[in-house]
Parts: C-alpha cells; sequence; structure tokens
C-alpha cells in the first residue's frame, strides 16, 4: 500500500520538552488519529510536517517527496486547520473565498460557497462576529475547498456541537472514498476517532507509545479486572500497564485471545480508545 | 502572492471609512492653512499596514501562512507590495487633494511644489516603512514598537544633531549635486534600501518558527 505521508525519526529539541525519534506511516485512503495528552508532543509533530517548525532531525516524506525540499509542491495538495484560530478576525468569509483563489491554482470557489450554505455560515459576516464553532466550520470548509490530497487537521473538530461534528465527520469520510485522499487528525475525542479512524498513533512524552490499526486495538485490546492474588499470578510480560482501583485491578493486555488461552481470568472488557490512553499514562508496570 | 496581498487589502477596508473623515476634516484644516496635508501620507500608510501586522499577530496568521503554497516566501513580498500600493494610493488621493485645495485658495495649482512635496513624502513614507519591517518581522509586533520607537526617534536624533553642530557649507558640492540629480538619486536610493529592507525582513521570516 502507498504511503501518503511518512514521518522517520522525527526529533525536536526544546528547553523544557523533547520530540524523540517519532516514526509512524499513514497510507493513501487511510484517516489516522493521533491521540495523546496535552502537551504530548502532537500539535509539535504536525507543525514539523508542514514546516510551521523547520529545525529538526528526521526526515518527513509527503507524496513520497521531501518535505523540506518540494515545499510548494506539496503545499498545494494539502489543507490545514490548525489547533488555534488562525484566519484575521477583520476578514468575512467572502473575504477568504476571494484570497484564497488567487493562492490555490484548483481553488473551488463555488464549492466554498456550497459549504458555507450547507453549514449555515454568513458570507458577510467578520470573523470576530461568529461563534467558536462557526469559525472552525469555517476554517474547516478552507482546508476542504482546494480537493487536496492530503487533510492535517489538530484538534479540528473539538470545538463543533454533536450535530456539526457529525456532519464534518461524514464529509472527512466522503473525503477519503476515493482512496487517494488520506487524513490525519489530532482529537481528544476519541469516540469520533473510534468511528472513523483506520489508524490510531498515541504519543505521549513526545514519544510514540504505540502506532496500529483502530481495530487492532480495539479488538485485541482488552482490560482484565481481577483480584489481587489472580493479578499476582499475571507474568509482567504479559500486560502493558495496570492500575489499582478501591475493589479491583484494571489490567491493560495486549492481546486478548492468547492471555484467554494462559490464564482462567474471564472478566476481560473491551477496550475504547480512552481506557488505553488512561492506563498507558497512569498504570503502573 | 495576489491572494495574500488582497486579504492585506480586505484587512484594512473597515479602516477607510475612518480615513476618509479625517482625510475630510484635515482637508478643511489645509484649506484654511491651519495644516499642511502632506505629514498625513505616513500616518495612513504606517497606521494601516500596522493593522494588518496586528491582526496577523493576534490571529497567529503567520503559523498558517506557512501550510500555504509559497507561503512562507510570499508573505514577506505581498506585505511589501501592499505597503507600496497603500503609500502610491494615498499619494495619489492627497496630491488631487492638495491640487483642489490650491485651486480654492488661489485660483492656480502650483504643480511643481505640490508634486514636489509628495514626491518627499513617497520617499520618505517608503523608507519609514523600510526601517520599521526588518525589526517587525525579528521581534514581533508587540515588542517592535519599542524598537520601531527607538529608530524613529534616533533618526530624529540624528538629524537634529546633525543641523545644529554639522557645518554643511563644507558639503557644498554634495548639496549642489543632490539639488541638481535627486529626481534620479532618491528613487534609486529608495529601490536600493526598500531591496535591503525586504531581504533582510524575508532572511528572518524563512527561518523564524511559529
Amino acid at each position: 500500500m502507498d504511503n501518503i505521508l511518512e514521518v522517520n525519526n522525527l526529533y525536536k529539541k526544546y528547553d523544557s520538552f523533547e520530540l524523540k525519534n517519532i516514526s509512524f506511516s499513514l497510507p493513501k485512503g487511510m484517516i489516522m488519529g493521533l491521540i495523546g495528552e496535552n502537551g504530548a508532543g502532537k500539535t509539535t509533530t504536525i507543525k514539523a510536517i508542514l514546516n510551521i517548525i523547520n529545525k529538526y532531525e528526521g526526515e518527513i516524506k509527503i507524496f513520497n517527496l521531501d518535505n523540506n525540499k518540494n515545499e510548494d509542491k506539496i503545499k498545494k495538495d494539502i489543507g490545514v486547520v490548525l489547533d488555534d484560530m488562525f484566519f484575521p478576525e477583520i476578514l468575512t468569509p467572502n473575504d477568504i473565498n476571494n484570497s484564497m483563489k488567487s493562492i490555490y491554482k484548483n481553488w473551488d470557489f463555488n464549492m466554498f460557497n456550497d459549504y458555507l450554505k450547507k453549514f449555515s455560515l454568513p458570507s458577510n459576516k467578520q470573523i470576530k462576529k461568529l461563534s467558536k464553532g462557526m469559525r472552525k466550520k469555517l476554517e474547516i470548509i478552507t482546508a476542504l475547498s482546494h480537493h487536496p490530497k492530503l487533510l492535517i487537521l489538530d484538534e479540528a473538530t473539538s470545538s463543533l456541537d454533536p450535530i456539526a461534528r457529525r456532519e464534518v465527520l461524514d464529509i472527512f469520510q466522503e473525503f477519503i472514498q476515493n482512496e487517494e485522499c488520506s487524513i490525519l487528525i489530532s482529537s481528544h475525542i476519541t469516540t469520533d476517532l473510534e468511528h472513523f479512524a483506520d489508524y490510531i498513533t498515541f504519543i505521549n512524552d513526545g514519544k510514540i507509545l504505540l502506532s496500529k490499526t483502530c481495530d487492532e486495538l480495539l479488538e485485541q485490546y482488552g482490560i482484565v479486572k481481577c483480584t489481587k492474588n489472580e493479578f499476582k499470578k499475571i507474568d509482567k510480560k504479559d500486560y502493558l500497564k495496570y492500575q489499582k482501583t478501591k475493589y479491583e485491578y484494571q489490567v491493560l493486555i495486549e492481546n486478548k485471545k492468547e492471555f484467554r488461552k494462559k490464564y482462567n481470568i474471564n472478566n476481560i472488557d473491551r477496550t475504547t480508545l480512552e481506557d488505553i490512553m488512561i492506563l498507558m499514562i497512569k498504570g503502573e508496570k | 502572492m495576489l491572494g495574500l496581498i488582497k486579504k492585506d487589502l480586505f484587512m484594512i477596508k473597515d479602516s477607510i471609512k475612518f480615513l476618509i473623515i479625517i482625510l475630510l476634516i484635515y482637508s478643511i484644516l489645509a484649506y484654511q492653512n491651519k495644516i499642511d496635508l502632506s505629514f498625513l501620507l505616513p500616518f495612513i500608510s504606517v497606521v494601516l499596514m500596522m493593522t494588518t501586522f496586528n491582526y496577523d499577530s493576534y490571529n497567529k496568521w503567520d503559523a498558517y501562512v506557512t501550510t500555504l503554497p509559497m507561503g512562507r516566501k510570499n508573505s514577506v513580498k505581498a506585505k511589501y507590495l501592499a505597503t507600496l500600493f497603500i503609500i502610491a494610493i494615498s499619494t495619489i488621493i492627497i496630491t488631487i487633494l492638495s491640487f483642489a485645495i490650491d485651486y480654492f485658495q488661489t485660483n492656480t495649482i502650483d504643480y511643481k511644489t505640490i508634486l514636489t512635496t509628495m514626491f518627499l513624502c513617497f520617499f520618505s513614507t517608503s523608507i519609514i516603512e523600510s526601517f520599521m519591517y526588518p525589526v517587525i518581522y525579528k521581534f514581533g509586533i508587540e515588542k517592535a514598537r519599542i524598537g520601531i520607537f527607538i529608530v524613529v526617534f534616533s533618526i530624529a536624533f540624528i538629524g537634529e544633531f546633525a543641523t545644529k553642530h554639522l557645518n554643511f557649507s563644507s558639503f557644498n558640492k554634495i548639496y549642489v549635486f543632490l539639488n541638481n540629480y535627486w529626481i534620479v538619486i532618491l528613487p534609486i536610493l529608495l529601490i536600493l534600501i526598500l531591496y535591503i529592507s525586504y531581504k533582510i525582513s524575508e532572511k528572518i521570516y524563512l527561518k523564524k518558527e511559529f
């Protein structure tokens, strides 16, 4: 399968934070969710991919091209939504439409206007007079209106209400239908990612803790709920992390099937991405 | 790049109504010989362009612009071209107003004096902004305010010091030369200063992380 994005050994050092050898790849036609705590390194990774930060080590390839050497060629086919609001708030959606049509060769003026209508966004109202959710919708439709091949979205859906979020997620699903386009999205709303992401990359403290298919995580991973005595019988190499609660031990395991074969413990729950995140970060080994 | 210039111009369209009112008030005052209209030129263009820098900084536009095709390379170029466009349009408007005021006051138009004044205003405004922009790009608009204040007052102080303490008669030949050829020298000097300023700003911006 061709990769649309490849990140190899990305390293970036700040005074108080380090991004340590981040590597992952995103195949064509797929959606990858980047998850992790605030300050884990998700935004820094996205900024490096987009060359918003440019002094880093490692290699980043987009559309099989080096992102430093072929920056302009690559960027015409990328749609971006950043974590912070980024359009000057004095502009109107019409101003954005008129500016972008001179920036992108593929800019679809009518598509942008259709999206404005679809999301009930006023075309002549200054951005500062729009709600936070409306601003985010405007940023998302701007990212989509030049027919990009790769969408890079940093917390793009977090400020949307559930209905708007569903509409946007449907558009994202539509976007990857031709199997040539991909999405890299960082989000705290892990339930959304469970529904539509194909891959999950989990970053913590500047390191990748895991990068797997979403199905693999949700189907194979499990949480064993057991007593102290039962927990003591489990070999350390057979679990990832555990957490002691008031009444039981919660143990995160990588492979439910093999675990069942080896141990006589049947109380194994399905995991959610949120469970995995919490246990991997807060749990002990 | 045209898109980035457009974006800067869209950003100032709200200020234009306010500037038209100022122009009308000052035109009346100029008609009554209370002020000279030419000083408005640097005021208008600096205020308008600072507005664009302020909004860019407040809304973190610079991070986004680097994600656009040719965004990082064209952003600085677009800012300089938008500035020159605004200075040129302001010069034309103030020149026309000056012609009108002169005509209503004297029934004639002193083309030579007005055009010379406006040319010098265009020149000095462009120079002021050429000094400002590398400072803004280096330190950001917030910190640059202090830097700009220091630069402008240093120039004023040096000018004041030079006129008081230097004997310009010793520069007589240079003065005569400048007096005869300023129409050629100043545009060349302006292009040179603008180019150097642009290159410094571009170099700073290309290396910047957002």
